[in-house]
C-alpha cells in the first residue's frame, strides 16, 4: 500500500485480525488499524474499487495529486475520488448523484447529545479502558464529516465535527441496520463536508479513541461542492486551543485566501479551527462581559434609532437613503450620542446602547463602514469617575477572557514577533497639552486656541517636524495630527490621553479648573483609539456656541465637523443632570483579544468591494 | 472663578453667530419641534398644521420663562455657583430611602448617620411658604419630598432656594430623615446645590402632553411629565435582557450580520437604499438577519440568534416603524415543534419578568399566557371561521374563488373581495381569507400552522401534506407576534422558489409600471418599484450542506407593546420616525 510505514504493533494488529473470527472483534482491530494508518499514510481509496482504479488512485497520490483523476474511469454510480480538481465536474456529480434519491434533504434527525457532551462524557467514562463497547447504550450525534477513510467494503470511519469538538464515527456493515449493498451505496457517496446524523453504540477503538459505533447512519444535508483541503497536520497535531489574548497567525491556517474567507465566511469556519473563536464567540463574551458589567451597576440597555434627520454626536461622513413613501431624506447614525443623553434628560439615569453605527468611509485595516460601539452615560457621574469605570471594565474583562491581564498582539505585523500589551490597571494618564508642550518643544495655549495666529503656530510646528496634514487644516485637525504623532505612538499600553482642548471636542464640558480645556479623555492600546469618554456638556448655550464653531469649520471645508442639532440642544434646556459618558469601540477591543491587525478577521461579513467576476465557483445550469 | 470667566469670555464674541445661524439650522434641523426657542429672540414661526393653538401661545410665555431663568444662571454665577455642576455624590435613591425608613411614624426624625442622607434628581413641584418649603424631588426610582427649613440651612440658602430654584431644576441636597405630621417622608435638608439649571418650563399634565405629535418628537419631555412613559422604557430593557438570558440559557450564541449587504434578502419588503462612497456601490438595508444566521449554521454553528434592527421602506402606522427590532434564532437539528416551545418559553419568561403573572391586560382585553398555547392548522382555522374546507376544493383556483366568495360573499367589503380576486394560487387564496377573517379573531395566544407553500418561500415542505410548509406564526390580541419554520435546506428548491419569487415581484412591478404609464409624478412609486435580486452568496452557502434546522423571528416592539399595554408601536420605540414637521 502506498506511503506505508509499517510498525512492529500495527504489524501485530494486522497478524491479530487476520486470526480473529468474531466480527465484532475484526471490527474492533480494524479501526485501531485504521486510526494508526491514518497518521501515517495518505486517505485510502475504497478496495472495493475495481482494480483499475486503485490503481489510478495510488499512482496518483504518488504523483503528489497531480493529476486529474476524474469520474471517467470511476464507474458512473459512485463520485470520484477526493483528488479529483475540476470543480465544475466535481458538482456535477454530486448533483447527479442526489438525485438518484428519494430525498437528499429529510426532516427527520435526532441528537441525544452534543459531540463534545458525548466526548465528555465517554472519555471520563471509558477513562483508561481501550478496545471497549457499551452496546446496549444508544447515543444520536451529528455533525459534519471532515475526515473519511475505509478499510474494506464493510467499514468506514468519519472524524465527524461540529460544536467545536470532533469524534469519529466507525461505520461497519455488521453493525449497520441497512444490508449491505446498501450500506455500501451510502457510504462510498459520504463526502467530506457532507452534514450527517449517526446513531450507535459508545464505545473506545484499541488506540484509545473515543468512538461511536453506527448502527444507522443518515446524510442530512450533502456538500455539494468540493471542499478546501485541509491540511492533514492541523488535524493530527495536537495543538493548544486558541484562547483571546493569545497570538495566533491566519497564515497558517488551512484556507488561508482572505477573499475566500470573508466572502464564504462559512467555509473558513469550517476549515480554520480558530475562526469560531475569534469571529464570534470571543466577541460574544466581549458584549456579555459588557452586558453584565453595566446591568450590575444598574445601567439600563437601550435603543436609539438608526435612521435620523440629522447624523450628530461624532464626526464623520454620514450614509444617506430614502424614504419613499414620507418622501423623506434620512441619515444613519454615525453614534447613538445625543439620543442616549435625551433618555438622561428624561429621567433614565444610567443608559447603555451596545449597537452599530454606520460611517461612509473608506475601507481599511482598521475600518469597516458598520462597526459596533458600546455608549454609557451615568447621571451625576464626571470624567474621572467615568475613566474608573472604564478602566474597571477592560482590565476585568482582559482578566476574565484570558486569564490575566497581558495579551499578545502582532501590532508589528505578522512576520514580527507580537508584543504584550498589559492592561493591568490603573492605567497611565497623559495629559495632552502638557505633554505635547514637553516633547514637541511648542507653547500651545489652550486658552487661545480659536485664533488665527493658534492655527499658523500649528502650521509651522507640523512643517518642523515634517508631519502632513492634508487640507482643510483647521487648527484641530492640526492638533489632531500633532497628538497622533506625539503622544498616540507612546500609547502601546491602554493609555488615557486626557484634558483636550474645547476645540477638539464640541460635546465635552469645559474643565472646571484649567480654561480652554474640557474634562475629557481617550483610551489608546497598541496606539489605536478604544474610548473616548467625557464630563458632557449640559449648559445649552455653550452647547449652541460649540456647534457654532463646528459650523465654521464646516465652511473652511471640513465636511466631518459636525451639525448643529437643535432638538438636543433643547433637550439640554430642560436640564441634563452632570453626566459622564463613554464610547467604547467594540470591533477594536475584538481586534484587540483576538491578535487581529485586519478588522475583516472580526466581523462575521465585512463589507467587501463587489466582485468584477459573478465569482470563482462554477457557473450551473439551470 | 475660573468656569464662569470662561464661560462669558467666550460667549460674548459668538453671540452673533448664533443669532445668524440658527434660523438655518433651525430649518435644516427635521426633528426639531412646533415649539422651537431660540437665543436670538426671533419670533416663533408661523404655526404648521400639526401646531396647537394651546402650545403656540405658549411659546411666548416660553420665552420669558427662558429669560427668566437665564437671568437665574447669571446670578448664580455671580454668587460663584456653577448652575452646571460637575457631579454628586449620592448615598441613596428615592425609592431606597422610601423603603429603608417605612417603619418611621409621622412626625419623627430618624437617628442621622454620621453625614446624613444625600440625594440628587428632579424637581417636579414645590410649595413655599414663609420660613418652610416643600419640594418634590423624582430620580430614576421613584420620588422623596424635600422638607426645607429656614433654620436649618446654612448663611442665604433658603433664600436662594425660594428665588432660584425652579421645578424642572436637577438639584442635589444632604440631609436626615424625617415623616412629616402628615406621613410624608422626607429628606430633612441641610444643604443643597442646583446641578442643572433648567431653562425651560415642563409642560403641565393637562396642555403639554396632549400633544401627541410633541410626546414623540421630544420625548423626555414625555418622560419627565409622565414617569409611567420612562417606564415602558424600562420594561422594554427587562424584556430584551429577559430573551438573551433565555437565549444564552438555551446555548444559543450571538452573532451580529450585517446591516448594510449587497442584497436585501430574507423577506418580501421593500429595502432602504443608500450609497457608499469610496465603494461606489448601493448598499441596501437588511430587511430580515435570516440569510446570514443560516450561513451560520453552513459554517457549524448549531443555535445562533441575533436581536438587531431591522429596516423596511414601508408606511408607518400603530403597528409599523422603518425601524424595528426583532430576535432571530436557528437551531440546527431541530424542527418546528421544537421552535413553538422556544417561543412559549420566550414570552411567558418575559411577562413573568415584567408582570410577575402570566394573565395580562391589554387594551382592556385580558390575555392568557398560561402554557400550552394553541396550536392549529391554518386549514382548520379557515374551516373553523368560514366552513370553507380547502384541502377539498384541490388546486383550482377559479373554483377556490367561487366557494369563497359565495360563503363569505355577504360579510366583504369591496377592498377585500377584489383582493381576493386578484389571488394568484389557492396558497395565496388561503393566506387572504386566513388574514381577513380570521386573524383578527386570534385574541389568545395561538400558534397557526402549516402555511400554503406559495407564500412562504424559505420553508421546508412539509412532511406529509403536499402543498403545505413547516411553518407557524403566533398570534395574540390579531397580531402577528412570530413567524418560525423548519428551514428549507435544499439549495435547488430554495433556489427555484427564490427565482420564482423574483419573477413573480418583477411581473407586478412591470404591470404597476405599465400602469402608471409615465403620466403621473414619476415620485408616486408603487409598491412593487424596487428592485428584488437574488442572494447567490446565500445559495451557495447552501450547497455547501446546511443542517437540518428550525428558525423563528419575533418582533420585540410587538412584544414589549403586548407586555406594557401599549396601543402603537410609537410608545415602545423611544424614538419613532415622524413625518417632517412643516
Amino acid at each position: 500500500m502506498a506511503g506505508e510505514e509499517s510498525t512492529p504493533y500495527l504489524d501485530e494488529l494486522r497478524h491479530l485480525r487476520s486470526m480473529a473470527k468474531h466480527p465484532s472483534i475484526i471490527n474492533l482491530l480494524s479501526s485501531e488499524i485504521f486510526s494508526l494508518e491514518k497518521d501515517q499514510s495518505p486517505p485510502l481509496p475504497p478496495q472495493s474499487s475495481p482494480p483499475r482504479l486503485s490503481q489510478e488512485v495510488m499512482s496518483a497520490a504518488e504523483k503528489a495529486k497531480q493529476t486529474n483523476v476524474t469520474a471517467r474511469s470511476c464507474g458512473k454510480k459512485y463520485v470520484a475520488s477526493e483528488d479529483e480538481k475540476d470543480p465544475t465536474k466535481y458538482y456535477e456529480n454530486r448533483l447527479n448523484y442526489i438525485a438518484t434519491l428519494k430525498n437528499p434533504y429529510p426532516h427527520e434527525s435526532s441528537v441525544s447529545k452534543s459531540i463534545t457532551e458525548y466526548v465528555k462524557e465517554y472519555q471520563g467514562l471509558l477513562k483508561d479502558q481501550q478496545g471497549v463497547h457499551l452496546e446496549n447504550v444508544t447515543e444520536s450525534l451529528a455533525g459534519m464529516v471532515m475526515k473519511q477513510r475505509s478499510s474494506g467494503p464493510g467499514c468506514f470511519f468519519y472524524d465527524l465535527c461540529g460544536d467545536r469538538a470532533r469524534v469519529q464515527i466507525y461505520a461497519s456493515a455488521s453493525n449497520s441496520d441497512m444490508d449491505k449493498s446498501e450500506f455500501v451505496k451510502i457510504h462510498s457517496n459520504v463526502k467530506r463536508g457532507d452534514i450527517v446524523n449517526v446513531t450507535g453504540f459508545p464505545g473506545k477503538t484499541m488506540s484509545g479513541q473515543i468512538s461511536i459505533f453506527a448502527r444507522s447512519f443518515v446524510v442530512l444535508a450533502p456538500c455539494l461542492h468540493m471542499m478546501p483541503t485541509v491540511n492533514p497536520k492541523k488535524i493530527t497535531e495536537e495543538t493548544e486551543e486558541w484562547g483571546p489574548g493569545r497570538p495566533r497567525n491566519p497564515e497558517t491556517y488551512s484556507l488561508k485566501d482572505q477573499e475566500t474567507r470573508y466572502r464564504q465566511r462559512h467555509l473558513d469556519l469550517r476549515i480554520n479551527p480558530d475562526v469560531q473563536r475569534i469571529v464570534v464567540e470571543t466577541r460574544s463574551e466581549i458584549t456579555f462581559y459588557i452586558r453584565r458589567f453595566l446591568h450590575s451597576r444598574q445601567f439600563r440597555e437601550v435603543e436609539t434609532p438608526i435612521l435620523n434627520t440629522t447624523a450628530g454626536g461624532a464626526t464623520a461622513r454620514p450614509f444617506m437613503t430614502h424614504h419613499n413613501e414620507l418622501d423623506m431624506q434620512l441619515y444613519m447614525r454615525i453614534a447613538p450620542e445625543l439620543y442616549l443623553k435625551q433618555l438622561v434628560v428624561g429621567g433614565i439615569e444610567r443608559v447603555f446602547e451596545i449597537g452599530k453605527q454606520f460611517r461612509n468611509e473608506g475601507i481599511d485595516l482598521t475600518h469597516n463602514p458598520e462597526f459596533a460601539t458600546c455608549e454609557f452615560y451615568q447621571a451625576y457621574a464626571d470624567y474621572n469617575h467615568m475613566m474608573e469605570l472604564t478602566e474597571e471594565m477592560l482590565s476585568g474583562m482582559v482578566k476574565e477572557l484570558t486569564g490575566g491581564y497581558k495579551i499578545m498582539y502582532h501590532s508589528n505585523g505578522l512576520d514580527k514577533d507580537p508584543i504584550e500589551i498589559d492592561f493591568t490597571p490603573p492605567f497611565r494618564r497623559i495629559d495632552m497639552i502638557e505633554e505635547l508642550n514637553k516633547i514637541a518643544n511648542l507653547a500651545i495655549n489652550p486658552e487661545d486656541l480659536f485664533s488665527e495666529e493658534a492655527n499658523s503656530d500649528l502650521k509651522v510646528a507640523c512643517e518642523k517636524y515634517g508631519i502632513q496634514c492634508p487640507p482643510p487644516e483647521t487648527t484641530t485637525r492640526l492638533l489632531d495630527k500633532l497628538v497622533d504623532h506625539f503622544l498616540e505612538e507612546q500609547c502601546v499600553n491602554p493609555t488615557f490621553i486626557i484634558n483636550h482642548p474645547e476645540i477638539m471636542s464640541p460635546l465635552a464640558k469645559w474643565h472646571r479648573s484649567r480654561p480652554g480645556l474640557t474634562e475629557r479623555f481617550e483610551l489608546f492600546a497598541s496606539k489605536h483609539e478604544l474610548c473616548n469618554g467625557y464630563t458632557e456638556l449640559n449648559n445649552p448655550i455653550v452647547q449652541r456656541q460649540r456647534f457654532a464653531n463646528q459650523l465654521k469649520d464646516r465652511q473652511s471645508g471640513d465636511d466631518e465637523a459636525m451639525p448643529l442639532d437643535e432638538g438636543f440642544c433643547r433637550a439640554l434646556e430642560y436640564g441634563l443632570p452632570p453626566t459622564g459618558g463613554v464610547g467604547i469601540g467594540i470591533d477594536r477591543l475584538c481586534m484587540l483579544l483576538t491578535d487581529s491587525v485586519n478588522i475583516k478577521e472580526v466581523i462575521p461579513f465585512p463589507t467587501m468591494k463587489p466582485q468584477d467576476q459573478p465569482s470563482a465557483r462554477p457557473s450551473y445550469k439551470y | 472663578m475660573d468656569a464662569v470667566r470662561l464661560w462669558s469670555l467666550s460667549s460674548q464674541p459668538l453671540k452673533h453667530l448664533i443669532r445668524t445661524t440658527t434660523t438655518r439650522l433651525v430649518i435644516r434641523c427635521c426633528s426639531s419641534t412646533t415649539t422651537a426657542t431660540n437665543p436670538g429672540g426671533r419670533a416663533p414661526k408661523a404655526g404648521g398644521r400639526n401646531r396647537r393653538l394651546s402650545t403656540s401661545t405658549s411659546t411666548s410665555d416660553r420665552d420669558a420663562v427662558r429669560a427668566i431663568r437665564l437671568k437665574k444662571v447669571e446670578e448664580l454665577r455671580s454668587k460663584g455657583l456653577e448652575p452646571y455642576g460637575y457631579g454628586w455624590e449620592r448615598t441613596h435613591s428615592a425609592n431606597q430611602l422610601q423603603d429603608i425608613y417605612r417603619h418611621l411614624g409621622n412626625g419623627e426624625e430618624s437617628k442621622p448617620d454620621k453625614d446624613g442622607v444625600s440625594i440628587a434628581g428632579r424637581i417636579v413641584a414645590r410649595r413655599a411658604f414663609g420660613k418652610l418649603a416643600f419640594l418634590t424631588l423624582r430620580d430614576d426610582s421613584g420620588t422623596i419630598q424635600l422638607y426645607c427649613e429656614k433654620e436649618r440651612l446654612a448663611g442665604d440658602q433658603f433664600d436662594q432656594l425660594k428665588s432660584l430654584v425652579d421645578i424642572g431644576d436637577i438639584v442635589g441636597a444632604n440631609g436626615s430623615i424625617k415623616r412629616t405630621e402628615k406621613g410624608e417622608l422626607s429628606v430633612y435638608v441641610n444643604s443643597f446645590a442646583i446641578l442643572t439649571k433648567s431653562l425651560l418650563p415642563l409642560p403641565d399634565k393637562y396642555h403639554g402632553l396632549t400633544d401627541v405629535d410633541k410626546r414623540y418628537r421630544q420625548r423626555y419631555v414625555d418622560m419627565i411629565a409622565n414617569p409611567e412613559v420612562a417606564d415602558v422604557f424600562r420594561k422594554r430593557a427587562k424584556v430584551v435582557s429577559e430573551i438573551r438570558k433565555t437565549v444564552e440559557s438555551f446555548g444559543f450564541i450571538e452573532v451580529e450580520t450585517p446591516v448594510l449587504q449587497g442584497a436585501a434578502g430574507g423577506a418580501e419588503a421593500r429595502p432602504f437604499v443608500t450609497y457608499h462612497n469610496s465603494l461606489g456601490r448601493d448598499l441596501y438595508l437588511r430587511i430580515a438577519t435570516e440569510l446570514h444566521l443560516k450561513r451560520m449554521l453552513v459554517g457549524g454553528f448549531e443555535k445562533v440568534y441575533e436581536i438587531g434592527r431591522i429596516f423596511r421602506n414601508e408606511g408607518i402606522s400603530t403597528r409599523h416603524n422603518p425601524e424595528f427590532t426583532t430576535i432571530e434564532m436557528y437551531e440546527a437539528y431541530s424542527d418546528y415543534e421544537s421552535m413553538m416551545n422556544m417561543t412559549e418559553e420566550i414570552v411567558t419568561r418575559c411577562a413573568l419578568a415584567v408582570h410577575g403573572k402570566l394573565t395580562l391586560d391589554y387594551q382592556g382585553v385580558e390575555i392568557h399566557l398560561e402554557r400550552p398555547w394553541r396550536r392549529e392548522t391554518m386549514h382548520n382555522l379557515v374551516k373553523e371561521a368560514t366552513g370553507i374546507t380547502f384541502n377539498e376544493l384541490g388546486n383550482d383556483l377559479q373554483v377556490a374563488k367561487e366557494v369563497t366568495l359565495k360563503n363569505l360573499g355577504a360579510d366583504l367589503d369591496y377592498k377585500h373581495k377584489s383582493s381576493i380576486e386578484a389571488c394568484s394560487s389557492v396558497g395565496h387564496l388561503l393566506n387572504e381569507v386566513f388574514e381577513i377573517i380570521v386573524e383578527p379573531k386570534l385574541v389568545q395566544p395561538t400558534f397557526v400552522l402549516d402555511y400554503p407553500i406559495e407564500i412562504s418561500p424559505l420553508a421546508k415542505p412539509h412532511r406529509r401534506h403536499v402543498g403545505l410548509t413547516e411553518r407557524f406564526e403566533l398570534f395574540v390580541c390579531g397580531r402577528e407576534l412570530a413567524n418560525a419554520f423548519s428551514e428549507l435546506t435544499d439549495p435547488m428548491d430554495q433556489r427555484g422558489r427564490l427565482e420564482e419569487q423574483v419573477r413573480q415581484h418583477n411581473e407586478k412591478r412591470a404591470a404597476a409600471i405599465s400602469e402608471i404609464g409615465g403620466a403621473e409624478d414619476k415620485r408616486e412609486e408603487n409598491d412593487e418599484s424596487y428592485e428584488v435580486t437574488l442572494d447567490d452568496d446565500f445559495l451557495t452557502a447552501l450547497e455547501y450542506g446546511m443542517p437540518p434546522a428550525s428558525g423563528m423571528g419575533l418582533g420585540i416592539d410587538r412584544l414589549v407593546m403586548l407586555l406594557t399595554n401599549s396601543a402603537s408601536i410609537r410608545d415602545v420605540i423611544a424614538f419613532p420616525v415622524l413625518k417632517i414637521q412643516q
